[in-house]
């Protein structure tokens, strides 16, 4: 098959017809953050953390729908795009609960990791929170949907890999929201022994409802003067 | 430049509900001397002409056309874009009410160009009221043997289905919203199929092309821009309505040589994302090269309130993005809110510095064109009425806590 030859990050690179810059960056070793891309899942190109620069194009594209044609000039990490990618992280933290410390998932969280690698501190941006009660009526997926940043991971694992199709995004704007049939709280039976949604989702938003008799094990730390 | 009538030449003059009025106005005869030429040769026509798209984007109507005739496969889609939504606009209305026929002929040629059997005229939910005149203008037309099928699908009521990709998502059943592109409609559009999508003013065009030939057309308007293009003008102004101008001519002949506008302070042309250019520069022409958008022009008058007008419009956005790409879900949002401290005197001189940052990143990162437009109003006014932005942070009014 024809080679396609482009420059990603000024490194002369070939890659075959139909893949994504994404794809190509990542074979060679060259990292650009994602988050609603799972090489497991159908694409979206949501998220728009994974934006790149490239030369000719009016806007920054991204990375992981993109495919590459030949003699393409790639820029992932210039100040343009770093600065794009920034902005969308510190967006998405502003309108985030934020209560990292209290949360089950802060230490495997993709929003976290990508935020910390792209030195996102607080959020310059004062928007409402988003806020819903907690959807606990599941015995087996507890859904907390003010974590939730709208990759809709979930929704294509559930669709695409779990076959179950139960999930749908619902309202516009803002207030997008994944929901199940008309916006009511999860509780179906096809959940059962599945968690499959609960490992696409980088964030706290799924979880596995927590049983009183799995306590952690250890002393729990006492601060003493 | 005189007002010239192309595209509305039949408003007014045929009775929209009566198939023999039009085809005693030459109504059909473009379409029965396109089928006398080969499908390349009419789009070659559409080429030479320089026609480019009255949506907005004015992306080369020919090219569009080429490309959807090249892409293999049979099953190919022509689809009509009379989604009207942008703030201010009501030409594709006064087209639809008056002339429908030469619209679907548009649409029949177009059809015959790319060689598609099926074509939609996607038309907004605000708009039920003309899908009976609509409804029979087709089956008149069909009457008189258009091969090609037209369909006539509503919307819900999203702004963003005016937006090709939302659009399509919205015929096929799902949610309307927009896709990543590449790849492109002429290559995979409708149902993954070879599409073309077009403006409704946009083929309104072609049977005079296909009529008059392509050096006729490209006789009038400005080197890049051929041609007229139809101009909804609404707000302050004596005489609001639709005036077809040739391409080029400036701005100060339509606001207020033609509509009346006195004492203008700022006009938004192209709508809620489009360009607002204060009355210094009302002399500017009105082309593809400069500022046009989709034909939306409301004028502002000195009574007005920068502020104000740019906040509306910014909720206005914020409530229609579909919600998919992040820059936009948020960014919107957050640019509302902002806007929203300014109108209640609650602004502060930093909030400035993060508009623009926001302005940045979301006008080069969104998904789709109205993510990407959609600080277009607020990037404008801070260039050009920054001091209305410095007074509402000195005025203060409410104390934060």
């Amino acid at each position: 098959m024809d080679e396609i030859r482009v420059t990603i990050d000024g490194k002369q690179l070939s890659g075959h017809p139909g893949m994504t810059i994404l794809e190509l960056a990542r074979e060679n070793g060259i990292d650009i953050p994602t988050l609603c891309y799972r090489p497991e899942l159908s694409l979206l190109g949501a998220c728009r953390i994974c934006v790149v620069e490239v030369e000719g194009s009016r806007t920054l594209v991204g990375s992981c729908h993109t495919p590459i044609t030949p003699g393409m000039v790639i820029h992932t990490h210039s100040p343009k795009v770093l600065e794009t990618r920034k902005v969308i992280v510190e967006l998405l933290l502003a309108s985030h609960c934020g209560a990292c410390f209290m949360c089950d998932k802060a230490n495997i969280c993709e929003l976290r990791q990508v935020a910390a690698e792209l030195e996102v501190g607080l959020p310059r941006f004062e928007i409402k929170k988003r806020y819903y009660p907690i959807e606990d009526v599941s015995p087996y997926i507890e859904r907390n949907l003010s974590k939730c940043v709208l990759c809709r991971r979930c929704v294509r694992a559930c669709r695409q890999i779990a076959k179950r199709d139960l999930f749908a995004v619902a309202y516009r704007g803002f207030d997008a929201k994944v929901v199940v049939d008309s916006d009511r709280a999860l509780d179906k039976e096809a959940c059962r022994d599945c968690d499959i949604c609960i490992s696409f989702c980088p964030t706290g938003a799924l979880s596995k409802p927590r049983k009183l008799s799995e306590e952690k094990k250890g002393k729990p730390l006492v601060i003493t003067s | 430049m005189p007002e010239k009538r192309i595209v509305l030449k039949n408003c007014g003059v045929i009775d929209p509900k009566n198939i023999a009025t039009y085809l005693a106005a030459d109504g059909l005869k473009a379409w029965q001397k396109a089928r006398q030429m080969a499908p390349e040769k009419v789009i070659e026509e559409v080429k030479a002409a320089g026609l480019r798209g009255r949506g907005g984007a004015g992306f080369p109507c020919g090219l569009k056309w080429e490309l959807a005739r090249k892409s293999p496969g049979d099953e190919k889609y022509v689809i009509c874009n009379a989604d009207e939504g942008e703030i201010g606009t009501f030409k594709d209305r006064y087209i639809l009410e008056n002339d429908p026929f030469t619209l679907i002929e548009g649409i029949a040629i177009a059809a015959y160009a790319v060689g598609a059997k099926q074509a939609f005229i996607y038309l907004r939910a605000e708009y039920h009221h003309l899908l009976d005149l609509l409804t029979s203008a087709v089956s008149q037309s069909h009457e008189q043997g258009l091969e090609v099928n037209i369909e006539i699908r509503e919307g819900a009521g999203a702004y963003v289905c005016g937006e090709e990709s939302a659009l399509m998502e919205s015929i096929e059943g799902g949610r309307g919203e927009a896709r990543y592109k590449p790849p492109f409609p002429p290559n995979r559009g409708l149902w993954q199929k070879p599409t073309i999508i077009n403006n409704v003013e946009t083929l309104m065009n072609i049977p005079r092309i296909i009529l008059n030939g392509a050096g006729w057309f490209s006789q009038t308007g400005t080197e890049k821009s051929k041609g007229t293009k139809v101009f909804s003008v609404s707000g302050d102004v004596a005489r609001p309505g639709v005036y077809e101008l040739i391409l080029g001519s400036p701005l100060r002949e339509l606001v207020i040589d033609l509509a009346g506008a006195e004492k203008v302070k700022m006009v938004q042309i192209g709508g809620a994302t489009g360009r607002i250019v204060p009355y210094t520069m009302i002399d500017t022409p009105l082309s593809f090269e400069t500022i046009l958008g989709a034909g939306s022009i409301i004028v502002y008058d000195e009574s007005r309130d920068t502020i104000d007008i740019v906040y509306r419009t910014l909720e206005f956005l914020a409530e229609e993005s579909c919600g998919k790409c992040s820059p936009c879900r948020e960014g919107t949002e957050a640019m509302a809110e902002i806007l929203a401290r300014f109108d209640r005197g609650e602004g502060r001189e930093k909030d400035i510095k993060v508009l623009e940052e926001l302005a940045r990143a979301m006008s080069i990162s969104a998904l789709c064109g109205l993510g990407q437009a959609a600080p277009t109003p607020v990037t404008d006014s801070l260039q050009y009425f920054r001091e209305d932005y410095a007074k509402r942070i000195k005025q203060g009014g409410k104390v934060r806590c």
